[in-house]
């Protein structure tokens, strides 16, 4: 199909992704009108902010043929972290954002060297963060919401001309991340040790430096996905972010990204937790039983996978 | 080199969890407690009563949480029952996946209270309040403030639940009757804050002009609807009303931003069950079934609820 040469290459090849974006898009707009109203649409965005940021967060580390659990946990502990340093007057707002990404970093790092230095299976290493990070995140707050957050911290949750504050800082991280992993050494580094390990190291690559910046940045991202959580709730919630980490890793997945590593792109990352919201928010909008929305959204995710798959070969 | 660290490793860790019993020779009686859910706030104000009606009592707490989990619920109790604990105090998972926890204790011959919520296998005491008085309360303060008219939303917790299903048979009892009271849509936003601030969303988008008032089935997800409808500047149109009472909702009745609440008498209930378990334990007769009055708490009387 030549027509198709001109979309950039990270896009084409998540064809039936398109297909089943563009599918569910129709048959909502048809369905529910109101579903493509402006208004709607920065909904959806605005929706995905969160998973959106974890998604790209755990896309490195994908890549990289691993795994990181903890997501959901490191939110909540972020999120807390963040809100005891958002009381009004306290400290001018970046310092709360910049204590969940640190927050954030440092769970990263740990899980980094325990699968680095410590040879932990990733599954194993994140989910021990996983819990470690849920009782740090109730310990920090006393089992109690932490509430009483300034306005500067809730106007992250708000607008700016008229978009969402989350969908820009998902719209800037992304476009970071994509060009870090397409066109820095480390980008191109993560690929190798994802696609093989062996080969990597034998043609001199630094794997558990590789891995330490990938659990390391996804962990950064994760603890701004807290931060942004902390801010739409206006509290941070030591119970917030409970199996996160699944909708994310299957954001991921959905965007064609091989979860034993090497292959996947930012593009088809933020696609994949494009179609997820937009399934989330039109279950809602058609007002489908509670009891049916999750079978439904467990069939489209997979339906979605499976029509990639067939398309990509 | 290595071995030798492994097996330090081993041995610190041992120590540390003999460290972690410091009760070793402590001969007061002993309440082994299942909690529900300990990153919940009212669970944690019943855990905060328990404690302290067990210190005035001269008993000691064993103190589980079973993480929403109702297999690991089980698990906690057989393991008070290996323990050889005096009574179980169990804050059920769940109505029906929770009751062999019950099953067992009794099987041991340790008495077990349920406190906040019921399983189907009957325990020797049950201490609570009736949930369908919660929604009812809720859902009649919305049908009086809106003149018996209107657009109704509603949010359930966790789907299958007993309090879930309870508080919505209450709210649709009044529903019932007030036949001009339409029930627009309901949905489950899993007792969760963030999740209702997007379902919120949402339905601002579908019924945005019909809805004139949220009942949400808890205090969080209550929250989560108000911040959805103050950012989209409808609170004026809006009718919110929760469950519970916790702090943050509270406040937000006393700053005139939630409409009502219905307040959960967690701590009367913690003391009456740690009360029913150790009369239990001494081979005295307690009541089956205690029930803790809900009442509703708006802009009116919300001085008596806060601390």
């Amino acid at each position: 199909m030549p027509a198709l040469s001109r979309i950039p290459s990270d896009w084409r090849s998540r064809f039936g992704l398109l297909i089943a974006l563009v599918l569910t898009v129709t048959i909502l707009a048809i369905l529910r009108p109101h579903f493509l109203s402006s208004a709607n649409l920065l909904n959806v965005v605005r929706q995905i902010s969160i998973n959106g940021m974890l998604a790209v967060g755990v896309t490195f580390v994908l890549l990289t043929a691993g795994v990181d659990l903890s997501l959901g946990s490191v939110v909540a502990l972020a999120g807390v972290v963040a809100a005891h340093f958002a009381h009004p007057g306290d400290y001018p707002v970046f310092v709360p954002v910049a204590m969940g990404v640190l927050v954030g970093i440092g769970c990263g790092a740990v899980n980094g060297g325990v699968v680095t230095w410590g040879k932990v299976a990733p599954f194993i290493a994140t989910l021990g963060m996983m819990t470690v990070a849920r009782g740090l995140a109730l310990v920090a707050s006393g089992g109690r919401p932490v509430s009483n957050m300034s306005d500067e911290m809730k106007a992250l949750a708000g607008d700016l001309w008229g978009i969402p504050v989350p969908a820009i800082m998902l719209a800037v991280v992304a476009v970071a991340a994509w060009w870090v992993l397409k066109y820095t050494r480390i980008g191109r580094h993560i690929y190798a040790v994802g696609g093989n390990e062996n080969a990597a190291h034998a043609a001199g690559i630094h794997v558990g430096r590789v891995k330490m910046f990938a659990y390391t940045i996804c962990g950064a991202l994760t603890g701004l996905a807290g931060v942004m959580l902390a801010a739409r709730i206006t509290t941070g919630q030591p119970n917030a972010g409970v199996a996160y980490e699944l909708d994310a890793i299957a954001a991921v997945v959905i965007g064609g990204t091989s979860l034993s590593g090497g292959i996947g792109t930012i593009g088809g990352t933020i696609l994949g937790a494009l179609l997820m919201g937009v399934i989330g928010n039109g279950l809602d909008l058609m007002n489908v039983s509670p009891y049916y929305q999750q079978i439904v959204k467990g069939a489209i995710i997979v339906g979605a996978v499976w029509l990639d798959r067939k398309h990509s070969k | 080199m290595k071995r030798l660290f492994k097996t330090l490793a081993l041995l610190g860790t041992g120590a540390l969890l003999a460290g972690c019993d410091p009760n070793a020779d402590d001969t007061r009686p002993v309440v082994g407690v299942s909690l529900l859910n300990l990153a919940n706030e009212f669970i944690v104000t019943i855990e905060g009563a328990l404690e302290e009606e067990a210190e005035a009592q001269g008993v000691r707490l064993i103190i589980n949480d079973a993480q929403r989990d109702a297999s690991r619920q089980i698990q906690q109790v057989e393991n008070f029952i290996a323990q050889g604990v005096d009574a179980v105090v169990l804050n059920p998972c769940e109505l029906e996946a929770s009751s062999p926890a019950v099953e067992r204790a009794q099987a041991a011959g340790i008495p077990i209270v349920n406190v906040n919520s019921e399983t189907t296998a009957v325990p020797d005491a049950f201490v609570g309040s009736r949930d369908e008085e919660s929604g009812r309360l809720a859902m009649a303060f919305i049908a009086e403030k809106l003149g018996g008219e209107g657009g109704v939303l509603m949010m359930h917790g966790y789907m299958g639940q007993a309090a879930q299903i309870k508080r919505d048979a209450g709210a649709r009892e009044v529903l019932a009757q007030h036949p001009e009271l339409k029930l627009i849509a309901a949905q489950t936003a899993e007792w969760d804050r963030a999740k209702a601030v997007t379902l919120m969303e949402n339905w601002l988008q579908s019924y945005g002009d019909e809805v004139d008032a949220v009942f949400a089935q808890n205090d969080e997800m209550a929250m989560g609807a108000l911040l959805a409808i103050e950012r989209a500047g409808k609170k004026d149109d809006i009718l919110v009303v929760g469950v519970d009472a916790i702090g943050d909702a509270l406040q937000a009745v006393k700053d005139g931003r939630l409409d009502a609440t219905v307040f959960q008498d967690g701590k009367g209930q913690a003391r009456a069950a740690l009360q029913a378990a150790i009369a239990l334990s001494k081979g005295e007769t307690v009541e089956k079934e205690t029930f803790i009055p809900f009442q509703l708490v708006t802009k009116e009387n919300v001085g008596e609820f806060l601390e």
